[in-house]
């Protein structure tokens, strides 16, 4: 270091701390880091994207159930329930995703093409196949309802449970997993870090949260107390996969995975999707009382979990693309 | 092979003639007055609608050495249109493209902003443009359209560096080759470029001057690079990743677990709710 550039050093101790380079303190074989500026740029994306993959997940969960449901059985109200809300979530959800998008004028544009390597195109495609059945089993059960007008009831012929049934539940796990391939089939070093964890994680919080919804939908509108146990149960197994493949994360995703599960993020993470979504709600479900508000809290309790965990991996995604030293040597 | 930039930083003067040429014929908005106190750099990085972008590294040697063993490099950085381009494959519009040049170029018209491709550039080059951009730059506005026109056609999509396609439509050089005085930016056929580079890195080492390709026969997933450079550091001093990877070639593992996870899940749920009771 010259005279001049010591002097100047001494005026501006901190500037190390910024990163600015300085032979006399790095380490010779120390990997430099650009001013320590963001090697990659962050996702744009902001509540309706978060959003979006909250109601995504549990739309995908309610399909799934429309086929789990044993209809001429127990769970006829949960049949019901979930073909309701997977409709009005695949009505709704293409509202949010147009709102975040740059130009939402052009969201037709999304449908010029169909690429199997686009995970976006794949979801767009995905989400307009899943709401095919969708409408269609929710024409029908409204027509079984009664609430459709006699001389256009006839539409539930239109829609054979044996066929939306399948549909929903092939087309309800796509979305429910998709989503978290978007997010890993992409260079930010956290969700890179997660290509095998995410997706899972996507799965399993999708399923927790479709059972904890319709469970939600059972307990205001009455249903079968013996379907609301069963929904508590695969909302067990679900959330108890969740908190294996988060675990196991954790474990992997090194300094990656720093901005997902230290510091305030990682707390948050820990106390509202862990404990609040996943612990607590299988805790009060075993409480063996019959009492609609007990599962009411239950479901809410897994839903914010739920939204928690999807914040925090868009939020600690951004937060990862902007440390350079773990952008350089991206993952396979 | 199709056309792209061979940037020799050991060329390079730092006298940011690429970035102002660039910014002037692509028509975008100055990026405001910001002193970073990063060397001479207070553009800082690429982005949206800024698709060069000078690198200056200040190097001091150890207080033992010489003063002449500081180093002050510099490098011109762009889009390098990666043979296996991250945000042409994530792209769900078909907006971007490979156009017959061999470049990868955003198609504006059809862009609808879903910012996609920014999180999949293994370079961190391409970002969106907010609208608010033109609305603050009025060099932007030229013959006759107005300041809505402009908005209109370019605000809320992703943008990067076309390698000058419409220069090279009318059989020019991009502005920035056009404009470096000292060559660092060489633009030309990608297979000549490559020859050319080859030899350089073998005169500079045969001065002593310990260089090598960024971008040409890496292995990458990426593939070779239709920019690539020549560096006397290591990539990450320049920021650039040392390990860049493709990243929809995470997709088969991803969507495998996800698989695995859902027909797992459904088998408990058929257990669950249609098993004996």
């Amino acid at each position: 270091m010259s005279a001049t550039e010591s002097s100047m050093r001494a005026l501006d101790p901190d500037a190390s701390a910024r990163g600015v380079s300085d032979g006399a303190e790095l380490p010779p074989h120390a990997t430099p880091t650009y001013y320590d500026r963001p090697l990659l740029k962050k996702p744009h994306w902001e509540w309706e994207v978060i959003l979006y993959l909250l109601m995504g997940g549990a739309m995908g969960g309610s399909g799934i159930l429309t086929a789990l449901a044993d209809e001429r059985g127990e769970d006829a109200a949960l049949a019901r329930s979930a073909r309701y809300v997977a409709f009005v979530l695949a009505s709704t959800c293409p509202i949010v995703l147009i709102k975040h998008l740059g130009r939402p004028e052009r969201f037709l544009h999304m449908l010029r093409i169909f690429k199997w390597k686009s995970p976006m195109s794949m979801g767009v495609w995905g989400l307009i196949a899943f709401s095919a059945p969708a409408t269609a089993a929710a024409a029908g059960q409204l027509a079984r309802d009664g609430v459709l007008p006699a001389r256009i009831r006839f539409v539930r012929f239109l829609a054979p449970r044996s066929l939306t049934n399948p549909l929903q539940l092939v087309l309800g796990a796509f979305i429910c997993g998709y989503t978290g391939v978007l997010l890993s089939a992409t260079a930010n070093p956290l969700w890179a870090a997660g290509k095998r964890h995410i997706p899972a994680i996507s799965v399993c919080s999708g399923v927790a949260g479709g059972c904890a919804l319709n469970n939600l939908m059972l307990a205001l509108f009455g249903g079968n107390e013996s379907t609301r146990r069963k929904l508590d149960r695969l909302e067990a197994v679900a959330g108890i996969a969740e908190l294996v493949v988060l675990f196991s994360f954790r474990q992997i995703s090194g300094a990656a995975g720093a901005p997902m599960f230290t510091g305030p993020r990682g707390r948050r993470l820990f106390n509202a999707t862990i404990l609040g979504g996943i612990v607590a709600p299988t805790l009060i479900n075993l409480i063996p009382v019959h009492a609609r508000a007990k599962s009411a809290l239950s479901a809410i309790l897994t839903i914010g979990g739920a939204y928690v965990l999807r914040a925090t991996l868009v939020e600690a995604g951004k937060e990862s693309a902007d440390d350079p030293r773990v952008s350089s040597r991206q993952p396979e | 092979m199709g056309n792209g930039f061979f940037t020799d930083t050991t060329l390079c003067i730092g006298c940011k003639a690429c970035e102002v040429a660039c910014k002037q014929w692509n028509q975008l908005p100055a990026d405001g007055y910001q002193f970073t106190g990063d060397s001479y750099d207070n553009t800082s990085a690429l982005g949206g609608t800024t698709w060069r972008h000078v690198a200056f590294i200040e190097q001091n040697a150890p207080p033992d050495a010489p003063p002449t063993m500081n180093k002050w490099l510099m490098m011109s950085d762009v889009c390098k249109h990666c043979t296996h381009a991250g945000c042409l494959e994530a792209c769900p519009t078909g907006a971007i493209v490979r156009n017959e040049f061999d470049d990868v170029y955003i198609q504006p018209d059809i862009c609808n902003g879903c910012g996609y491709c920014v999180p999949s550039c293994p370079f961190g080059v391409v970002d969106l443009m907010a609208s608010a951009d033109y609305t603050e730059s009025r060099h932007f506005v030229s013959d006759g359209r107005t300041h809505d026109d402009a908005t209109q056609t370019r605000g809320g999509v992703a943008g990067k560096c076309t390698l000058c396609y419409d220069r090279q439509k009318i059989g020019v050089e991009p502005a920035c080759a056009k404009a470096c005085p000292t060559e660092s930016i060489q633009f030309g056929d990608v297979d000549e470029l490559h020859a050319r580079a080859k030899a350089r890195v073998e005169q500079l080492q045969a001065r002593g001057v310990d260089s090598y390709l960024y971008g040409v026969d890496s292995g990458s997933s990426v593939g070779d690079l239709n920019a690539f450079f020549l560096l006397t550091d290591v990539p990450e001093a320049y920021n650039l990743p040392s390990r860049p990877v493709l990243p929809s070639t995470r997709q088969p593992a991803a969507y495998a677990s996800a698989a695995i996870v859902a027909a797992a899940l459904a088998l408990a749920g058929f257990a669950i709710f249609r098993g004996a009771r």
